[in-house]
């Protein structure tokens, strides 16, 4: 049974927090061949997925939270529950002090969820008529609606597609509008679902760029999922992993990756010559092409590193950075990850 | 709800959004009007071919005022719920209207009456010409304002209990992956059998007469038709109007049963 939470005065400072939430599946089963379709017809079977299992969040108000997990981690079912699309099987929510399920009015004037790019945008119409209807169903004023439409326009560079079919425009374009719309009525709470998902780069470091000014000015609770990590490493101060419905880190983004790759990686560019230097404990060799050297080196070792190799008199351009995220959290879901 | 509370909360906005998108299929609208037309035509000139039976009430006159009204009170009283319904629980696209500040339901319902509305743009000219192909054999003599209104409070209560109908079978769409066979069954095949589209219902033997003015088919189309007609007492339309009305609170009642539960069991596929 689901229990109803418990309205305090600590809860509430949070924008979200669930307790023991879990969220169950049933899925039908179905083997291959003639023979199983007869035996299933007059017998189906099926079993039950658990998508998220015993879930713990608590969010606080403004904050931007990068929401990661692979595949049919259960990420998009917990933002649906917590955008009130779904019961959950057991366990409490809380956000904003509503139960998202019960879709009170006044929750829903308070968050939006972006789910790709056709959530919200009318399809048959152009963006313009799907601004005017938005405005009408969350009751904003004349003067409510044209400052916010004037600078969603201005902030997302749209005022050349504001009278195109929605269905005529490219997907960048309607990512734009899509998130005008959600924007609207400034809602408290944004749920983004994979907003830079099938956009090209350049649109996509529009899309973060734009959210990150958005954060600064209105200062929204973000909770974002992304199978881009650059989306994640650019908006998130906070990640929240999840696997098979089950939580397996929260916590800051720089923690995670110092704690799943003690290293970093060390670029250089000669100006001429070859590498002299003698490689030392903690540190490798993992690239080389021409002048171009890259290395894999402890992070307590890289200051040192990096001065020796200032120190040749020899280097062109050194670059220190961390290896890619999207290796990083794959490491995560190895099996051999649960020790760590 | 006055007519301010509709323009403030939007719906009057979604209303007027509808009309702009079905203004914009006008093939659709003119093959669906053609639809509405093709059968009861076909009908009218069958029932005007054969030679009637003394029990027979109507004759080609009934006959052909009954067609001629058929098409639209069959526009005015269609549904779309279940169609556009359960396409929305399939692809998910019920999502986006359960995120809105907004009755989650009215949005089908008023693309429904936006798109019988526009019909009419097609439905009244075509009638209106078939009417003056035969207007000397329709006879209109007998039609008062008192009728008139009793006729459109008929259509409204038609219309509403076949939304009521027809939302409860769309509403099974949280369990039953396919509804349109069940509402083929139920809306489609005794709509057409009891609610006298095929015969009218005043022709039926007495006895299926007797069950058809039980059921709720019958003020789907037939009766609306029959006020029209001048067939019925005062008294037959007010016991019409109760029946049909306890049929609207019935199926409002297992809507709003069928749809608490089915958010429970929705899944929200896709976005």
């Amino acid at each position: 049974m689901f229990n109803m939470p418990v309205m305090n005065e600590q809860v509430h400072e949070y924008a979200i927090v669930t307790k023991a939430l879990n969220r169950e599946f049933k899925v039908r089963l179905k083997a291959e061949g003639l023979l199983a379709s007869v035996r299933n017809f007059f017998s189906p079977a099926s079993k039950t997925v658990n998508a998220v299992n015993d879930l713990e969040l608590q969010i606080n108000r403004g904050d931007i939270v990068g929401f990661l997990g692979p595949n049919g981690a259960g990420k998009t079912t917990t933002l649906k529950m917590l955008s009130g699309l779904l019961v959950p099987t057991s366990g409490s929510i809380e956000v904003l002090g509503y139960t998202p399920f019960n879709r009170d009015h006044a929750f829903l004037k308070s968050i939006s969820l972006v789910m790709g790019q056709k959530q919200n945008l009318w399809w048959d119409l152009p963006p313009v008529e799907t601004f005017a209807i938005h405005r009408q169903i969350y009751g904003l004023t004349d003067a409510e609606y044209k400052s916010r439409i004037d600078e969603l326009i201005a902030m997302l560079e749209i005022a050349d597609c504001l009278e195109t079919q929605t269905r005529k425009l490219s997907l960048g374009q309607r990512m734009r509008c899509e998130l005008a719309v959600s924007l609207l009525h400034q809602p408290q709470i944004l749920f983004l679902d994979e907003p830079t998902i099938g956009l090209d780069i350049i649109m996509q470091k529009k899309i973060r760029s734009f959210l990150l000014d958005y954060h600064r000015r209105f200062n929204p609770t973000i909770l974002l999922t992304s199978h881009y990590m650059d989306d994640v490493a650019a908006l998130a101060q906070r990640v929240i992993v999840i696997d098979h419905g089950n939580k397996v880190y929260d916590g800051h983004l720089t923690d995670l990756t110092n704690k799943l790759h003690p290293e970093k990686i060390i670029s250089v560019l000669l100006n001429d010559g070859e590498f002299v230097c003698k490689l030392e404990d903690g540190c490798r060799l993992i690239h080389h092409e021409g002048q171009h050297y890259r290395f894999m080196v402890s992070r307590n070792r890289v200051p040192e590193l990096a001065a020796r190799l200032y120190a040749t008199g020899n280097i062109a351009d050194l670059t220190i950075e961390d290896p890619p995220l999207e290796d990083l959290i794959g490491q995560l879901f190895t099996p051999d990850s649960q020790s760590r | 709800m006055n007519m301010a509370m509709f323009k403030a909360d939007g719906k009057f906005a979604v209303l007027i959004a509808y009309f702009k998108i079905i203004l914009t299929y006008r093939a659709m609208m003119l093959i669906h009007a053609i639809r509405l037309l093709l059968l009861p035509l076909v009908l009218a000139s069958a029932w005007l071919s054969i030679e009637k039976t003394a029990s027979n009430p109507y004759s080609d006159s009934d006959y052909l005022l009954y067609y001629l009204l058929v098409p639209v009170i069959m526009n005015l009283t269609d549904s779309r719920v279940v169609f556009k319904f359960s396409q929305a629980v399939k692809d998910g696209s019920l999502n986006r209207e359960l995120l809105k500040p907004f009755p989650p339901l009215m949005s089908y319902l008023l693309e429904s009456l936006a798109n019988n509305a526009l019909q009419l743009l097609y439905l009244v000219p075509f009638t209106l010409v078939f009417w003056l192909f035969v207007r000397d054999r329709v006879l209109l003599g007998h039609l008062k304002p008192s009728l008139l209104l009793f006729f459109v409070v008929a259509i409204i209560i038609g219309t509403l209990a076949r939304l009521v109908v027809s939302g409860s079978i769309a509403l099974l769409s949280f369990w039953i992956e396919d509804v349109t066979t069940l509402n083929l069954i139920l809306n489609g095949g005794i709509w057409a059998l009891l609610g006298g589209m095929i015969v009218p219902v005043a022709t039926f033997p007495e006895n299926i007469r007797h069950i058809a003015e039980l059921l709720p088919y019958r003020y789907m189309l037939s009766f609306p038709i029959e006020i029209f007609s001048g067939r019925l007492s005062n008294s037959e339309i007010y016991i019409g109007f109760a029946t049909a009305t306890f049929w609207i609170i019935l199926f409002a009642i297992i809507m709003h049963i069928i749809w608490k539960s089915g958010l429970k069991t929705y899944t929200a596929y896709g976005g």
